[in-house]
């Protein structure tokens, strides 16, 4: 999992932390918390805004805690302040076990006296918290998914009022758990308009986040909904970036395994049955008969292939490049078909390429007389997960001193060297590893590197002198006289 | 004349339920023997020969051998059929009384015809055997319809045959004295006048016209119409046979002849016409040939246009 | 002398001489440029893709060779091709291609080019091509000279009958054999004319790597001993011809017994048993030749004329011993066809079912030589006129190439080089006679009668007799051209004073004639190249209304869907044509291939394809088959489908199993193959016929359900399967895969547990709709 915060730094703050039930029950208390779960297919994504208020002064460490279920799915954490869009510092403090809960700190931008409150608001996405339900569907059935969720959000301070909504795709929810025996609240538990499903409110809750409170107070919740878009999951993603100063190009090639994490096709595929819903127009909502991918602008010579040569089947608008600082919103799109429509719980595997001008991507620092890339980490595809995501980056032959700025760190990461075509002494190669990507995760990673100007000419040179040589020997074996005889 | 075949119709079942099994066996074996290994069927002796019980296999052939008939393949195939009946006839007793040949002829069997719908002739039947110990394991009792994809030939017969006897069918194809006959006759009179040829033989010449004559032959298809036998020209008097991957026996001489005149004039202009020592009736000539070469060459295009439709370019026509 | 135009005096010998080679060198660049470029027309119309069938098992073997290495590649036991038996394939294939690009491939990246092993494969051809140009261009060198090689090296490098198995993404073995043919004979000729054992030995090592590249070596192992024998007849027996043969067969033999396929066949059968005898009656007749260049008596040269015979004698009688006791394997089927026309035909079906097998029509020959085809036999006269060794060669290889092309489309390849020599050697000894500007002075001597007569004879004589009319009545008029014919058929010793051209029009007109032809022949293989030999055959083009490509994709769709979604040890049954397809393709164990060497594996897969499903299931279950492909093409008209191919499985089943399969069973009672109502019921119940329609009536609603291929309504209601399921259809239809079902967990048989389904299906129905009335 890549979360967005800094590792932990200061010995003091753990310090004062460690007895943290003790000592943060009482610096903060909740006045209300709102959870909002946007359901998904294959990403869930949770909006819970706290509304604190301080109970000594001077305090500016905030605590949230995360269950081991939820904290087990997340894979994004940030936190803002309610319409801000800058993003706080966040800190991971791990697994806490005598309360069995994941704490981070969140460190506000100015302490708060007694009394004063602010608006926190805690954005996660969640991956594979959903599952197909029936697991099997046949090719004309609807799709639909399963939610697990708690009840409560855990806190380490007290919360006065909490609830949770959790909104459907669509209107149709199969079914939804009311819990039963729950404190906190006189009236209903649970009450459903619409595509939402509220939970709560609940009354004066003490500090959760901990074992006893989990143990005794927490209650699971299931919502069985109805899911009219196809479940995608990228379960392997390589992206090589190659840079070449000579070409003035940027060469992106993504290799892709899609698989359809939606409902297993039950019996066999019948492409009359395929065939006759594209032509009355009721595709069914597991199939994915193509795709659309945003590539970025002023991209030229794309191909698309597999491990059996050209797939045929797409098309492509391209947009001319976008001069630097302006607003990237433009795309080259690309609508491509796989060879064959995604069931339910079958595999597609290809291969993406493009070249790009490298100026829209690379600049020149005078000063440092350093070069900067800006690598996009990935394409980004609107609710899907990237499971293992591998980022190479392939620098121009002979650079130098070279560092790299990841937007958040990677599980793994090193530099290697990569043999291309007349290479000498090969290519610096930034390698970094991540899993459990989504579509929050769509970053840059800037590459700086210095290139001295023999590096340019080494690959002229070293030819040039290959050829020079042939000739030369060439000319010897033609004037060498094999004769054993002299004539 | 319908009335016969029904009768015979009728007396089938009857006939078969008085006779048994073995005894019908007797029967068979005493006509088999007594017609050099043939029986000839008429629709009761059928009825007997596909005994329910029978323990015994045979091969029947179904033709018509009347000339109203006009069935000429029944008369190609009539003589290889009884060739291999007599060729059985060699095989130990034992044997041979397990496996029968019969033939039934439309106008003494046509109840036989009518009962099995056949509208062709000639067929062949082969009937395993329906009980004892050459019962086959899948216990088959429909008969087996003999494939006539390698011809008429007695050869390919008894060695398809073979298949449901006993023991192999000794036939063996009768010596062609005739064709050995006229093989060593050339080759005696070659042998004997081989003074007279040996001036041939050795003359370039004589040679380089067999040689010419090969390649123009075998590449103006001859081969082809050998191995699939096609007629010298098609019905209607076309000579041309339609499609890109099939011709006729004449297409064989007319390229062959367009080719040979082209590379003769090609030849006559590079090693005949620099000898003509007098410059206007050279000049004559060049052109002549020249325009033998542009002519025949469009005539070449236009056939091969005929056969190859999509073919864009064109001469002269 | 008297000049038709002038030329430049005033340059050096030398000047002339260099500027020659330049331009040689020049155009020889520019033939093999244009060899290679007429041969992406496949690369640019469709992609970089392997083609056709064989080629696939080429690059999946090449594959293999260049990741695990040559050793792996030796040692490759291929357990997924014929399952269950499983392929030996370094010992069954010959390794001079994949070793070739394996080379290529290891260069390059020892070079620092990583360049995909596909795109080698894939470019092999063309690239091979360009140096089958070059040695075309040294044979014909010694036929004539440098202007007739370089004509001779155009041709063959643009002729269609060349490019047809050379194009990009054929990769066969063909893509390399013409060169090696082409060079082998080249360093043959070569060593014969010089006598040196060094030309000698790299027609042995050459010879070599053709036995490791193709098959069709034994044709060079033939020729070559051929070629002997006709100088020994012709009385031109010589120390030269003593040398080139011996060092030829010595080494030849010898490395040739080093690949695995061919073994110890050298020594062992029929085809390699001409050039054995040849190398012994050479020793023989050197030996004899010894003795009388020591010894003059007449009449022991007599005796050892007589002995030398009679040696000769008894060893072809020791050879015939030598076969009928079976020491000596006869001819193989697929040479012995090449005799027997009708042979394959009826004992080896699945060699007389490959299309390339069938005799050639003349279209064809016209079709991949065009007006080369006319110049041959000019050529051939022109070789017997000056009869020197190599022209000896060339005759033979015309006589034999001419005969082998005309029974197999296949063999065209081995006619197309000599075609291309003997075409060059007429066409530029034409422009020789016609460019040269020195005139005859002219005179009038006009021979007499007598001779002219006798010379027309010899005109009849010298030109075939299809034009002997011509000739007469061209030679009859004129006695000058008698005499002319006389000068030509004499072995060409006339000065050129009496021989030359009159006159500039003339030359204009008969060189601007000559270009013309060029120019056609130009076209022609560009028309011919792009249209008819240019399509992979995997991939399918067809047009859009608005006249665009579009491509049909269904061969790889579905293979890539076996790929991809299915288990890795899932066994596919199929038709062998698509056998190496599937393993290339899709990566998984395929019952039969195109590599037929198990006639009753394939007759096995043909019985299950042309039985019913009950007679069927058993033998899928018993090869535990998982998946049953078949192509159709009824719906877009795709005619090369399986349904066409159908018969050939009847017939190979048939030569196993002649009691449970029977071909007239397929046809009805008047003998037409039908799919409609009519169809007969075997044909009706065979599961290919079953798996083709499966549902394809429903595919047009209410309409008439048409089979595009055999144009013939296909019944309302479509067959039932039982022991199949359909798993997955390609977008046109043309490609469907049936997963065989595993037997019934309650043990019934399918047929009864299918039928049970479905009736308690209606028992559910019936009583809903009862509850319906009532309400």
């Amino acid at each position: 999992m890549s979360r967005h915060w800094r590792a932990p730094f200061s010995l003091l703050l753990s310090a004062f932390l460690l007895p943290l039930c003790a000592s943060a029950a009482n610096s903060f208390e909740n006045t209300a918390i709102v959870r909002i779960v946007d359901l998904g297919g294959a990403l869930v994504h949770l909006t819970t805004t706290y509304a604190i208020r301080a109970l000594e002064d001077g305090s500016n460490v905030y605590t949230i805690a995360l269950g081991e279920q939820e904290h087990g799915h997340t894979s994004w954490l940030e936190a803002k302040l309610k319409g801000q869009t800058e993003r706080l510092p966040l800190e991971d403090f791990g697994y806490h076990k005598d309360s069995g809960v994941y704490l981070y700190t969140v460190e506000l931008p100015k302490a708060l006296n007694v009394n004063q409150t602010a608006n926190l608001v805690i954005e996660t996405v969640q991956t594979h918290a959903t599952y197909p339900w029936p697991e099997e569907a046949a090719q004309k059935d609807p799709q639909s998914l399963k939610y697990h969720s708690e009840l409560l959000v855990l806190s380490p301070y007290k919360t006065a009022v909490q609830r949770t909504k959790i909104k459907s795709p669509s209107p149709q929810v199969h079914s939804y758990t009311t819990p039963e025996s729950v404190e906190f609240t006189t009236d209903a538990v649970v009450t459903k308009a619409g595509a939402t499903i509220t939970y709560g409110p609940f009354y004066n809750i003490p500090p959760s986040a901990t074992g006893t409170f989990v143990d005794k107070k927490q209650k699971e919740i299931v919502v069985h909904y109805a899911l009219d878009f196809p479940v995608l999951e990228v379960t392997k993603l390589e992206r090589a970036a190659e840079i070449s100063h000579w070409g003035a190009n940027l060469n992106i090639e993504d290799n892709y395994h899609f698989h359809n994490a939606g409902p297993r096709l039950k019996g066999h595929f019948s492409r009359l049955e395929h065939q006759s819903q594209g032509y009355f127009g009721r595709p069914a909502p597991h199939v994915i008969p193509s795709l659309q991918l945003h590539l970025p602008a002023g991209i030229h010579n794309v191909y698309y292939y597999d491990l059996v040569g050209n797939v045929s089947t797409s098309a492509l608008r391209t947009t001319p490049s976008i001069p630097k600082g302006a607003e990237a919103n433009r795309f080259s799109v690309l609508e491509m078909r796989p060879r064959y429509p995604i069931m339910g719980g079958w595999n597609y595997s290809f291969t993406l390429g493009w070249d790009s001008p490298l100026a829209d991507y690379a600049g020149f620092d005078s000063k440092t007389g350093k070069y900067v890339v800006g690598v996009p980490i990935m394409t980004v595809i609107p609710g899907t997960v990237i499971d293992d995501a591998e980022v190479k980056i392939i620098l121009p032959e002979g650079a130098t001193d070279i560092d790299y700025y990841a937007p958040y760190p990677a599980l793994s990461e090193r530099i290697s060297t990569h043999i291309s075509y007349l290479d000498t002494v090969g290519r610096p190669k930034v390698t970094l590893k991540y899993k459990q990507l989504t579509d929050k995760h769509g970053g840059v990673i800037y590459v700086t590197y210095k290139v001295p100007s023999t590096a340019h000419l080494r690959k002229a040179i070293a030819s040039a002198t290959a050829l020079l040589g042939f000739f030369a020997l060439g000319l010897a074996v033609k004037r060498l006289d094999t004769r054993i005889r002299r004539k | 004349m319908l009335l016969l075949p029904l009768l015979a119709l009728l007396s089938l079942p009857f006939c078969l339920a008085a006779i048994s099994a073995e005894s019908a066996h007797e029967k068979l074996v005493k006509l088999a023997a007594s017609n050099n290994g043939l029986i000839k069927l008429d629709d009761s002796l059928y009825g007997l020969l596909t005994h329910p019980k029978r323990t015994w296999s045979a091969s029947v052939h179904l033709t018509a051998m009347d000339p109203r008939r006009r069935c000429t393949p029944c008369k190609e195939f009539d003589p290889s059929f009884s060739a291999v009946a007599k060729a059985w006839t060699h095989v130990p007793q034992a044997q041979r009384d397990t496996h029968f040949f019969a033939t039934a002829d439309f106008d003494n069997a046509m109840g036989t015809f009518q009962k099995l719908g056949l509208q062709s002739a000639p067929v062949v039947h082969i009937h395993l055997a329906a009980e004892g110990d050459r019962r086959p394991a899948s216990g088959r009792s429909a008969p087996i319809v003999y494939d006539f994809s390698n011809g008429f030939d007695a050869g390919p017969l008894a060695e398809q045959l073979s298949a449901y006897t006993p023991v192999a069918i000794p036939y063996k194809a009768p010596i062609d004295f005739a064709k050995y006959g006229t093989a060593a006759g050339v080759a005696l009179i070659i042998l004997s006048g081989i003074r007279f040829f040996l001036p041939i033989l050795r003359s370039r010449w004589a040679w380089a016209a067999g040689t010419v004559l090969t390649s123009l032959v075998m590449t103006a298809g001859f081969m082809f119409v050998r191995i699939r036998g096609m007629p010298a020209s098609g019905a209607n008097g076309q000579w041309i046979a339609p499609g890109y991957q099939n011709q006729y026996g004449q297409e064989v001489q007319v390229v062959s002849f367009v080719y040979g005149l082209l590379s003769a004039a090609f030849l006559m202009l590079t090693l005949v016409t620099p000898y003509q020592t007098h410059s206007s009736r050279q000049r004559l000539q060049v052109y002549l040939w020249s325009g033998v070469i542009f002519v025949m060459f469009s005539v070449l295009i236009s056939l091969f246009r005929v056969k190859n439709r999509g073919y864009p370019f064109k001469l002269l026509l | 002398m008297p000049l038709a135009y002038s030329l430049p005096s005033n340059l050096s010998p030398a000047t002339v001489t260099n500027t020659s080679s330049l331009l040689r060198i020049i155009s020889l660049a520019l033939i093999s440029g244009a060899a290679i470029a007429s041969r992406l027309f496949a690369v640019i119309n469709f992609e970089s893709i392997i083609h056709e069938f064989d080629p696939w098992f080429n690059y999946r073997a090449t594959r293999v060779l260049a990741e695990k290495g040559f050793y792996a590649f030796w040692n490759w036991f291929d357990h997924t091709a014929w399952y269950p038996l499983g392929r030996v394939v370094g010992g069954t294939i010959y390794p001079g291609l994949m070793a070739t690009s394996g080379v290529i491939y290891n260069v390059l990246h020892a070079l620092n080019l990583p360049v995909d092993i596909r795109n080698i494969c894939v470019l092999l051809a063309p690239g091979f091509s360009a140096l089958t140009a070059w040695s075309t261009y040294m044979f014909t060198k010694e036929m004539k000279d440098e202007s007739a090689g370089l004509l001779a090296a155009a041709f063959i490098g643009i002729a269609p009958g060349y490019i047809s198995r050379s194009v990009a993404g054929s990769y066969d073995n063909e893509a390399i054999a013409i060169f090696l043919l082409m060079f082998t004979f080249y360093s043959w000729i070569k060593a014969l004319k010089t006598g040196s054992a060094f030309f000698g030995t790299l027609t042995a090592l050459f010879y070599f790597y053709m036995v490791a590249a193709w098959g069709g070596y034994a044709f060079i192992t033939n020729m070559i001993p051929l070629h002997a024998l006709t100088l020994i007849l012709m009385g031109r027996f010589s120390s030269r011809l003593y040398v080139a043969y011996s060092s030829w067969y010595a080494i030849g033999t010898l490395a040739s017994m080093q690949v695995p396929f061919v073994g110890f066949q050298p020594v062992r059968t029929s085809e390699h048993m001409a050039a054995l005898g040849v190398f012994g009656l050479l020793q023989i007749v050197a030996f004899a030749e010894l003795v009388r260049a020591h010894v003059s008596s007449k009449q022991f040269q007599s005796i050892l004329f007589g002995s030398v015979i009679g040696i000769g004698l008894l060893g072809a009688l020791a050879f015939g011993g030598l076969t009928y006791k079976g020491w000596i394997a006869p001819w193989t089927g697929r040479f012995y066809s090449l005799w027997d026309t009708g042979y394959a035909k009826k004992y080896i079906p699945i060699i007389a079912s490959v299309s390339e097998h069938q005799p050639t029509a003349w279209p064809s020959f016209f079709m991949d030589l065009q007006f080369l085809i006319f110049l041959f036999p000019a050529g051939v006269v022109l070789c017997f006129r000056e009869l020197r060794d190599e022209h000896v060669f060339v005759i033979i290889y015309a006589v034999v190439a001419s005969y082998f092309a005309g029974v197999m489309v296949r063999l065209m390849l081995t006619l197309t080089p000599v075609v291309c020599v003997a075409a060059a050697v007429a066409f530029s000894s034409l422009l020789d006679t016609y460019i040269d500007p020195v005139e005859p002075e002219a005179s009038d001597a006009a021979a007499s009668p007598a001779e002219g007569t006798s010379a027309a004879g010899a005109a009849a004589a010298a030109s075939d007799a299809g034009s002997s009319k011509k000739a007469k009545k061209a030679a009859a008029p004129d006695p000058g051209v008698a005499s002319g014919i006389l000068a030509a058929v004499a072995p060409s010793g006339s000065g050129p004073k009496s021989r030359g051209i009159f006159g500039l029009d003339t030359r204009g007109l008969v060189v601007f004639n000559a270009l013309g032809m060029l120019l056609f022949f130009v076209l022609h293989c560009t028309y011919v190249t792009s249209s008819a030999y240019s399509s992979p055959s995997v991939v399918l083009a067809s047009t859009n209304p608005d006249g665009s490509q579009h491509i049909i994709d269904d061969f790889r769709e579905a293979y890539y869907w076996l790929r991809q979604n299915t288990p890795e040890d899932a066994v596919v049954m199929s038709w062998w044509d698509y056998g190496y397809q599937i393993a290339g393709m899709a990566d998984r164990p395929t019952l039969v291939d195109n590599n037929t060497w198990n006639n009753t594996h394939i007759a096995t897969v043909g019985k299950a394809m042309s039985s019913s499903e009950e007679v069927a299931y058993p033998i899928l279950r018993k090869h535990d088959v998982d998946y049953v492909l078949v192509i159709f093409g009824g719906l877009i008209g795709y005619s090369g489908d399986d349904i066409n191919k159908f018969l050939w499985m009847v017939r190979i089943a048939q030569g196993v199993w002649p009691e449970e399969i029977q071909e007239p069973n397929y046809f009805t009672p008047k003998g037409e193959y039908r799919i409609d109502d009519a169809a007969p019921a075997t044909m009706k119940n065979s599961l290919m016929y079953k798996m083709s329609y499966y549902r394809f009536a429903e595919l047009f609603g209410g309409n008439q359900a048409v089979d595009r291929v055999r144009g013939q309504q296909v019944p309302k209601t479509g067959p039932t399967l039982d022991y199949l399921d359909e798993a997955f259809t390609s977008e046109n239809w043309i490609v469907r895969i049936y997963q065989v079902k595993k037997e019934d967990p309650l043990g019934r048989d399918l047929k009864a547990a299918n039928a049970f389904a479905n009736g308690k299906k209606r028992k559910k129905s019936k009583p809903l709709s009862r509850r319906r009335a009532v309400a």
